[in-house]
């Protein structure tokens, strides 16, 4: 293994115990979810304004679009348990 | 030696093979930048012979069976299945079959909004009977060797305990998690509350690849950095550039996990550690473990960071009747089961050795 290629691993494992320290810590995932939360909370806040502006316009928002995503996503999701409720009505018949 | 103890004949030979070596990283540095000259994964001929929802279950073709139990393996919900199958030579999938087992994997597909209400039962009770189905009716065997890894061992094990004819002779857990609360600081954040599994379900009612990466990548964040450097170094090895670019395409190429199982193994796995003291209900069943009549093996491996020993050796202890309890420690990490040399010379053959003695030879 050639010097530089040591040194490198050297040094990866003395910079990355402590940073692996640091992110396996409790303050760590408290600062990911309260920045995660943050971020949603600014999302919501922006997507409100901008979802205004375009209904001003008569124009469907982002959220709109996303709501008729999720509600088609449960209709297809009620679909398949009806034909897998009928799949196993037909093989208790059979 | 330095070079100025070497003959002329020796200096010149190792000046051609750096020059050689220099234009060889030329060009392979060149097609790793553009991403050119990927490899195929997952590339074992194989037949699809039983399919549901996205659940796929896969024969492999070729090879002459010896054994007369199928081989079954249910993969990871969290992981794509091809790091089972990786490359050719480099192949879990394809060392087993050349070993004479009849393979099948079962894949689970890649989730969207249509599979969020998918929960532990929808694989437990729904995919993984029929897939047993197809298997014994593809074969004509009753009996089958059925292998999860990671969290398909989870899986496995819970299907191998819950039903009145599972028809599973042998159990093979690889790198199975029982004890979450060995799982290390992600599911720790989860267990105490300080994450909310409800922050980490997007839109689509799933958690998204994305997050799962960046939970699997914060468990050695600056080793990246080591593997990098280690690739500049063998930028000139095709066979090394090949294999290197394949692991990082599987590493990224997570899949989202459907939320309403996500959600079930939270509460049930990780906050009241269900696995352990056998109050895991799974669609409204209790599971008990020791009920199963399959001969268990559990194999682990030292050093598997993503499920650590202390969290798989626990299966060794309760899944299955205490006479019928194998363990198999192995050296290397937890892709030990599919890829890498430690893979080729301990793993697969002990894991495939284990099967043989357990599994009857075919007639002819």
């Amino acid at each position: 293994m050639p010097l530089w290629l040591r040194i490198v691993l050297r040094l990866e494992r003395a910079v990355g115990g402590p940073v692996e320290a640091a992110v396996h810590s409790d303050t760590y995932f408290d600062v990911v979810a309260e920045l995660s939360r943050g971020s949603r909370r600014v999302t919501d806040a922006v997507e409100s304004v901008s979802k205004r502006g375009l209904h001003l316009l008569n124009l469907p928002a982002g959220t709109d679009i996303r709501r008729v995503r999720e509600q088609l996503a449960r209709m297809d999701r009620r679909l398949l348990e009806i034909s897998k409720e009928l799949e196993a009505l037909e093989r208790e018949r059979a | 030696m330095t070079p100025l103890q070497l003959s002329p004949g020796d200096l010149l030979g190792r000046v051609n093979r750096d020059v050689e070596r220099s234009y060889l990283r030329a060009r392979n540095g060149l097609r790793y930048v553009r991403g050119s000259n990927r490899p195929k994964l997952g590339s074992t001929p194989k037949d699809v012979v039983w399919h549901r929802d996205k659940a796929q279950l896969w024969r492999y073709r070729g090879g002459s069976v010896r054994f007369a139990q199928p081989l079954l393996i249910v993969t990871s919900l969290v992981s794509r299945s091809y790091i089972l199958d990786l490359l050719p030579g480099s192949s879990a999938v394809e060392f087993l079959r050349d070993h004479g087992f009849d393979v099948f994997m079962l894949d689970w597909g890649i989730p969207d909004e249509l599979d969020a209400g998918n929960g532990l039962a929808t694989y437990v009770d729904e995919y993984l009977p029929r897939a047993v189905d197809a298997v014994r009716r593809e074969t004509g065997c009753t009996e089958l060797t059925m292998a999860g890894y990671c969290l398909g061992g989870v899986l496995a094990a819970l299907y191998a305990s819950g039903h009145p004819d599972p028809g599973v002779r042998n159990l093979v857990l690889m790198a199975t998690p029982l004890d979450f609360d060995e799982m290390g600081p992600m599911v720790a954040a989860l267990r105490e509350g300080r994450l909310d599994p409800e922050d980490l379900v997007d839109e689509t009612g799933n958690v998204p690849a994305d997050v799962l990466y960046s939970g699997f990548f914060m468990l050695a964040p600056t080793t990246v950095v080591a593997q990098r450097a280690t690739l500049l170094e063998n930028l000139w090895n095709d066979e090394f550039v090949r294999g290197f670019q394949a692991m990082a395409q599987w590493t990224r190429d997570q899949v989202p996990f459907p939320g309403a199982a996500f959600r079930e193994l939270v509460e049930q796995f990780v906050r009241r550690n269900a696995l352990m003291d056998g109050s895991l209900h799974v669609g409204g069943r209790e599971i008990d473990f020791t009920t199963t009549e399959a001969i268990v093996l559990n194999a682990m491996a030292e050093k598997d960071t993503v499920v650590p020993r202390a969290a798989a050796e626990p299966a060794g202890a309760l899944v299955g009747r205490p006479e019928r309890r194998h363990r198999l420690l192995l050296p290397g990490g937890h892709v030990t089961f599919g890829t890498g040399r430690s893979a080729f010379r301990h793993t697969l053959p002990s894991l495939a050795g284990w099967i043989a003695a357990h599994s009857d030879e075919r007639s002819s």
